[in-house]
């Protein structure tokens, strides 16, 4: 049996992803994520492109596998990161959800979404706002769906110091 | 505050006793706003600053823009080939010319008045000039953009300064020449920035990202998150991960007995410095796969350098990290409290796809402000400045590991590669030398304290 991927449906998958990041609940996070998922956040060329190609091109991140995700968990939760520690409130706001592709026998569709984060340090007493565009590639899992690809077009790349995988 | 200032008096800000092995360096050096204007005039604004790679305008009329401390500044290629390094703003109003980091362009026109220049600086029109009913003196002032009073371009890293009074290029970087020829020389096609720059900022001092580039002491201490996330790749943990290179060594481990040489700094003179680590030629290393082509080509002593761990300085805001990957680092600062870091990858062209993705893949491990490992550093930084604010005890004893080792001159590692240094520490894992930092604070003092119209 496959579903077709509804707006609803993906609205549901990316407000619960915002809903895990924000009260830091990361193992369901990690969990709405498949193991060999790909999760990229490419980074600038110049004031008008992005890098495309993760393997001769530089991101901001590039993960292949969800190992790599449960590493960066891992490390925020460790008390061995001073950057983590304390960590950053921070709140997801996601908008203008558009299932792009939805290819219903193979159950999978691209969601194209615009997001805000934003975020409170209060180790440097200090708020600012992430934003950008997300694309989700969904993938049809044991009825439900799960993340197969996550890339992050963030805009604003001047970074503030750090930025991790809970601020974006 | 210009005028007022007793320049001498900034020299009392380093308390350099070298008979006695005394370091000390004053708080106000890193948080004093006075301070920080007199080091954007005499150190930025005083002598060479690394402006860019040659590599970045590679074709005629290309260009890209970069600072010199608060001044804009444009380095464009001109049709024949040559390179200018140019204030970047217009004689008429003083705007900002050219607005892009970089791009290709036979014609800069302000975005004012439409005065325009060529690639080469030169002033091609001035809109209705002939109507302009300028006075007979006008042409006389010339109307080209202006040139830097010095650029200096060594083997592709080419360098500016604000005043002509500067010692050529070559004898400024001295015998850290023979470093960015280590960088220079891994490929016979010379290097290339990977596509991709990554900005971010913090709020402290430059001067924190100088030291802390140099400082081997605080790689277990800020960094044990990322140290255990590698131990755990290593035991098969996370099988996606790519193998980072300080998996293969044991340099911060401190489980060498104490004895062994690890690795250790040279100073050179004008402020240039290297810390540097043993690395061994490792398949965890993106050059491994060419290893055989290097020791044909630049000998052995050059190449087990190219493959140990190296971090350089050349004073006062360019560093080359080459550790767990490559990067290039431009330091801008802003403001006594708050740095802009530019960085690249920086790499050798032609490397096989597999090297060339195994050195991104690390770079952004390592160095990204979305990695884990900078941005335990510049929190620490930052962490710093707080604690800057204290005068109650107003000097910082962070300058005094390794003075028992510590000799005048190189030694047979940098003599086998011809690489005068004025000073070097050979170090065990445990000795995190922190005398290499004097080299940056004598210049720093000798620029600072120089006398006003005096000789630099
Ligand atoms: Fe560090």
């Amino acid at each position: 049996m496959s579903l077709s991927l509804t707006r609803a449906a993906a609205e549901d998958l990316l407000y619960r992803e915002a809903l895990y990041l924000d009260t830091r609940r990361w193992d369901e996070w990690l969990a709405l994520y498949l193991p060999d998922a790909t999760f990229h956040v490419p980074a600038w060329r110049d004031e008008t492109s992005q890098t495309q190609d993760p393997e001769t091109e530089l991101s901001l991140v590039w993960y292949k596998g969800r190992a790599n995700l449960e590493d960066r968990v891992w490390r925020a939760r460790s008390g061995l990161s001073l950057a983590s520690s304390p960590l950053p409130r921070v709140v997801h706001l996601i908008a203008n959800v558009v299932v792009e592709d939805a290819q219903v026998e193979a159950g999978t569709g691209v969601v194209g979404s615009a997001f805000t984060v934003h975020l409170h340090d209060p180790r440097a007493e200090r708020t600012h706002a992430f934003f950008g565009r997300y694309r989700h590639v969904l993938v049809e899992h044991d009825g439900a769906w799960r993340i197969a690809a996550k890339t992050v077009h963030l805009l604003n790349d001047v970074i503030p110091t750090v930025i991790d995988f809970h601020s974006l | 505050m210009t005028g007022a200032v007793d320049y001498r008096a900034l020299q009392r800000l380093i308390d350099d006793r070298p008979d006695e092995g005394l370091f000390r360096v004053h708080r106000a050096v890193f948080d004093d706003p006075g301070v920080f204007d007199l080091e954007m005039q005499r150190i930025f604004a005083g002598g060479w600053v690394f402006l860019g790679l040659s590599c970045q305008a590679p074709a005629p009329h290309d260009f890209f823009t970069t600072m010199i401390g608060r001044v804009p500044v444009l380095v464009t290629r001109d049709g024949d080939g040559r390179l200018h390094g140019l204030v970047n703003s217009c004689p008429h109003k003083g705007a900002r010319v050219a607005q892009l980091r970089s791009g290709n362009s036979r014609l800069h026109v302000c975005p004012y008045h439409s005065w325009s220049f060529d690639s080469a600086g030169r002033n091609k029109a001035i809109k209705w000039k002939s109507g302009g009913c300028y006075p007979q003196g006008f042409a006389a002032l010339g109307q080209d953009l202006p040139a830097l009073p010095a650029f200096g371009d060594y083997r592709g890293f080419l360098f500016g300064s604000l005043t002509a009074a500067v010692p050529p290029i070559e004898d400024h970087l001295g015998g850290a020449a023979r470093l960015l020829d280590l960088v220079a020389d891994q490929s016979a096609d010379g290097f290339e920035l990977v596509p991709g720059s990554v900005t971010f900022t913090y709020d402290a001092n430059w001067k924190l990202q100088l030291e802390n580039c140099s400082d081997a002491y605080h790689f277990t201490s800020a960094h044990p998150s990322y140290i255990r996330i590698l131990e755990n790749r290593r035991e098969g943990g996370n099988t996606d991960a790519v193998k980072s290179i300080w998996e293969e060594t044991d340099y911060w481990t401190g489980e060498y007995g104490g004895s062994e040489i690890q690795g250790g700094s040279y100073s050179f003179a004008n402020g240039h410095v290297l810390n540097w680590g043993r690395f061994g030629i490792t398949p965890a290393h993106p050059l491994f796969d060419r290893h055989e082509e290097l020791l044909a080509r630049v000998g052995p002593a050059q190449m087990a350098w190219m493959f140990n761990m190296r971090n350089l300085t050349i004073f006062p805001n360019l560093q080359i990290a080459e550790n767990a990957s490559s990067q290039l680092r431009v330091i801008r600062p802003i403001a006594a409290n708050r740095t802009e870091m530019r960085t690249w990858c920086i790499a050798p062209k032609g490397e096989s796809a597999p090297a060339r993705s195994h050195r991104i893949r690390q770079y952004e491990d390592f160095f990204n402000p979305s990695g884990m490992a900078t941005p335990d550093d510049t929190v620490a930084y930052e962490a710093c400045q707080r604690g800057f604010a204290s005068r109650v005890e107003p000097w910082l004893q962070g300058y005094m590991r390794g003075t028992a080792r510590s000799a005048a001159g190189g030694n047979t590692l940098s003599d086998a590669i011809d690489m005068t240094a004025q000073r070097s520490v050979l170090a065990d894992a445990q000795t995190c030398d922190e005398t290499l930092y004097h080299s940056y604070y004598r210049e720093w003092a000798r620029r600072m304290s120089a006398v006003e119209g005096g000789p630099a």
